[in-house]
């Protein structure tokens, strides 16, 4: 697909309307580029992550299947598309109303200044347009060089662990940048390296020239197990190239995750405001009400992220807090935690949550308190599992340690064992996963694509003794 | 959109892939009956899914989890769908996969190693059909071609220097007509016929009609392939036999006595009557237990298929479903006195694993 950056008169029109409103509330943000796709194609950004180019998957195959399923059937619809790239992209979807089109613009221009401003996404990549189109043509050579299916192998397994990141870590180093070069080199290098990861045979473990450019080294314990990866593992110049592409990819994402309740609130509160505020012909406030509440609507049950952040923000102006200083420094779990008061908790989450404990029906309603942990909880860590890596045994040659930190949630064990076996597939030796199963603390070992489960202490004592490759391992395990 | 529709062919590669790689497993259990419309059938397929450390069941605060939704698409917003949807929940999407009868028969195909069906050379005939495609000078008033009729008259017109543009006035001659014509055209012998008859006396029980219904199922998809279009006549019988429709085929459970003629005698009838063989490819099915009702009725089978039925249709299958009680003797019957006829396939079925071996051998002479 090529973006044309071409709108009909009309459309150009309502943008410039919509933006010198938006401006004119105070919204700042990057220059706004709107693109008009079929429904069609919309769904093909949508499967990319929203970007016109991606490096070649499988995935992003099933993702636009799924979504063009459920637009053939009738059962979904993408309204507006927007990512954080500088300038702003948004699609418009050709098929929508006048006044859809309107409210999908002021909407996407909340959305641009929120990317603009929160804190979060300052360290972002503001040309990731760019260098997701760069990432396409280093996979694409990558495959030429080395097959299809064994770059199909290495990224699904990189994938697997492209959430075994630390989402605070680019905001820190944004904040005390670290002493060396910047994370990025210039492209001309980066050509360079590609080129030699071509030419070159396998390099084993040697460092040797390393074709990543090199974040600061990772001490011990970190949640960055993919730097970490990145950095140790003995991985060939290609591999490690794609695990770079991962790797700055899931860095790039990871604050959307982070807020996404802020950022669609955000996004809702000010097409709300926008259009209610005088960008709307009176005959059409029937049909923005009916759209508005289409996308804030949340089922019993079941939590809808325009709901939750637009009543936070109203509840904040309510409470006479500086909105935009709000959406500047907090994420979803930070605002939720400032903000959540008994009569917010009892209006908007006590039906989040209602039905949940249908089960246990002597059990006392849950306290106002009881539902914003509930919610933080779910919420906290983009809402994934808290996975360490604790240590590595004997400077980078060892078993890799990876410790859950248990918060009464068990892991998915079958996933978990098929994200071990991928780990240790990378990492080429053994690898520990600490976790705690039906309140027991328990440990999954990964090794040579076998899973176990162990008991805790077992190994980790039996680490300490030097052993040579020919012991019988199992025998002495159990005798251990 | 096309790098997405490259990445969409490489997901339908790897989910064909599976497909291909389970197809025994479909070949010996009914799944995918039922599931077979017109065009394409739709497999349900776990959802391939890259395994990553996610909360399991047992949650603090019960229930489903509404974070994370929208992985790396984190940018998207459905709305008017919720888009945190609480009901994303990984791992128990069902991916429906739809996947064309053609390519299902070809899988088929190439895992059976089954030959393309040969054009019998005399069936080659010449359809009677054609179509208005051809022009000529003499014809009556309701096939005039207007247009043709018309330039020639204004060529005539300009040639002979008579034509005015201040005045453009063409008058048609009696030589300017022509008329559409009619023109034969060949028309490929495509059509056939497949007969499933079954017997559904006492003895033949519900596994034994499982087994029949998933061998049907496949033998139609295989030679839907082969054909322009495939008619299919579902006949039962025990002491007598008539014509019902597929769901009554698969369903129906009779008891009583089994007199084999009756279904070959009903069948004989229908290609006499509808299925004239100069212009079908027979393909007649008939799965049993083995069980006639006496060695006379055998007799009477045997000369009907050898002087009426055999002659007359591309191949004639015989498919014996192993019974608690059935004797098996039918086989050995028609095997012993048309063993030498080429047109006659007999197996034997035990049970669903052979289901494979029993379709190949009926489909493999690729008559």
């Amino acid at each position: 697909m090529r973006l044309k950056s071409d709108l009909p008169a009309a459309l150009k029109y309502q943008a410039v309307i919509v933006e010198g409103a938006a401006r004119a509330a105070g919204l700042d943000f990057f220059e706004v580029v709107f693109e008009l796709l079929d429904a069609r194609d919309v769904n093909g950004v949508a499967a990319y992550g929203g970007f016109p180019v991606r490096h070649p998957s499988w995935r992003f195959g099933m993702e636009y299947e799924r979504l063009e399923k459920g637009r053939q059937w009738g059962l979904s619809k993408i309204y507006e598309l927007v990512i954080n790239n500088d300038p702003t992209y948004a699609y418009l979807v050709r098929s929508n109303s006048l006044l859809e089109q309107k409210l999908v613009m002021a909407h996407v221009y909340g959305h641009a200044d929120f990317f603009k401003h929160n804190l979060w996404f300052a360290p972002t990549e503001r040309k990731m347009l760019d260098r997701m189109g760069d990432h396409s043509v280093r996979v694409r050579r990558v495959i030429d060089a080395v097959g299809l299916e064994a770059v199909e192998r290495h990224l699904d397994r990189c994938l697997s662990l492209d959430t075994l990141i630390d989402p605070y870590l680019p905001l820190r180093e944004h904040a005390h940048p670290p002493e060396t070069k910047s994370p990025y080199t210039p492209p001309s290098e980066r050509a360079l390296r590609s080129l030699e990861a071509l030419s070159s045979t396998p390099l084993e473990s040697e460092p040797g020239p390393d074709p990543a450019p090199r974040p600061p080294s990772r001490r011990l314990p970190t949640y960055d197990v993919l730097g970490y990866l990145e950095e140790h593992a003995p991985l060939e110049a290609w591999q490690r190239e794609l695990l770079h592409v991962v790797r700055s990819e899931a860095y790039y994402f990871v604050p959307q995750r982070m807020t996404k309740i802020m950022n669609e609130g955000w996004a809702s509160f000010w097409h709300s405001r926008l259009l209610t505020g005088g960008l709307l012909e009176p005959a059409e406030v029937l049909d923005f009400a009916d759209c508005h509440s289409a996308a804030t609507y949340a089922p019993p049950g079941q939590a809808n992220p325009y709901k939750l952040g637009i009543e936070l923000y109203r509840h904040a102006e309510a409470r006479g807090e500086e909105l935009f200083r709000l959406r500047r420094v907090h994420n979803d779990v930070s605002l939720i935690h400032k903000l959540v008061d008994e009569p917010f908790s009892e209006q908007f989450l006590r039906p989040i949550f209602a039905g949940r404990r249908a089960g246990q029906a002597e059990a006392p309603p849950p306290s106002w308190q009881d539902l914003k942990s509930l919610l933080l909880q779910e919420i906290s860590w983009g809402g994934l599992p808290q996975v360490e890596l604790a240590d590595v045994g004997a400077e980078g040659k060892g078993e890799l340690n990876l410790v859950h930190h248990h918060d009464g949630r068990d892991l998915a064990l079958d996933r978990a064992r098929e994200t071990l076996r991928n780990l240790a597939a990378l990492w080429g030796k053994p690898v520990h996963l600490s976790t705690r199963v039906d309140k027991e603390e328990r440990r999954l070992l990964c090794e040579e694509g076998e899973v176990r489960m162990v008991d805790t202490h077992e190994g980790l004592v039996e680490r300490a003794k030097p052993k040579s490759k020919h012991d019988p391992r199992p025998e002495e395990r159990r005798a251990g | 959109m096309f790098r997405i529709e490259a990445d969409r062919a490489r997901f339908r590669e790897i989910v064909r892939g599976r497909v291909r790689s389970d197809l025994r497993r479909y070949l010996s259990t009914g799944e995918l009956i039922g599931r077979a419309g017109d065009q394409a059938v739709s497999i349900p397929l776990p959802q391939i899914e890259l395994p990553r450390f996610v909360f399991g069941e047992n949650r603090k605060g019960g229930g489903e989890g509404q974070a994370g939704a929208g992985e790396e698409g984190g940018a998207q917003a459905a709305e008017g769908e919720g888009a945190l949807g609480a009901g994303s929940e990984p791992g128990q999407h069902i991916l429906e996969v739809e996947v064309d009868l053609d390519e299902l028969a070809q899988m088929l195909g190439d895992e059976l190693e089954l030959p393309n069906i040969q054009p019998r050379g005399a069936r080659e005939l010449l359809g009677e059909s054609g179509r208005y495609s051809g022009l000529r000078r003499h014809g009556p008033d309701s096939l005039r071609h207007f247009r043709r009729s018309f330039k020639n008259a204004l060529k005539r017109t300009i040639a002979s220097g008579l034509y005015d543009p201040e005045d453009p006035r063409v008058v048609p001659a009696r030589e300017d007509f022509r008329f559409r014509m009619r023109k034969p055209c060949p028309e490929p012998d495509s059509s056939a016929v497949v007969f499933h008859m079954m017997d559904v006396s006492g003895s033949m029980g519900r596994e034994q009609k499982e087994i029949v219904r998933i061998k049907a199922f496949w033998i139609d998809t295989w030679l839907r392939s082969q054909y322009e279009s495939l008619e299919v006549v579902y006949i039962v019988h025990d002491a007598v036999a008539r014509v019902v429709d597929p769901h009554t085929f698969f369903h129906l459970r009779e008891s009583g006595g089994t007199k084999i003629s009756s279904a070959y005698e009903l069948c004989l009838r229908q290609i006499q009557e509808r299925y004239r063989p100069e212009d079908w490819n027979i393909y007649p099915f008939h799965y049993s237990d083995g069980d006639n009702w006496s060695a006379r009725d055998t007799e009477l089978c045997v000369s009907m298929l050898r002087d009426e039925i055999l002659p007359r249709v591309n191949q004639f299958c015989y498919g014996q479903v192993k019974s608690a009680h059935g004797s098996g003797q039918f086989k050995k019957d028609l095997d012993g006195s048309l063993g030498h006829e080429e047109t006659l396939v007999t197996s034997t079925i035990n049970d669903r694993s052979d289901i494979p071996e029993a379709i190949r051998a009926f489909l493999g002479k690729g008559r």
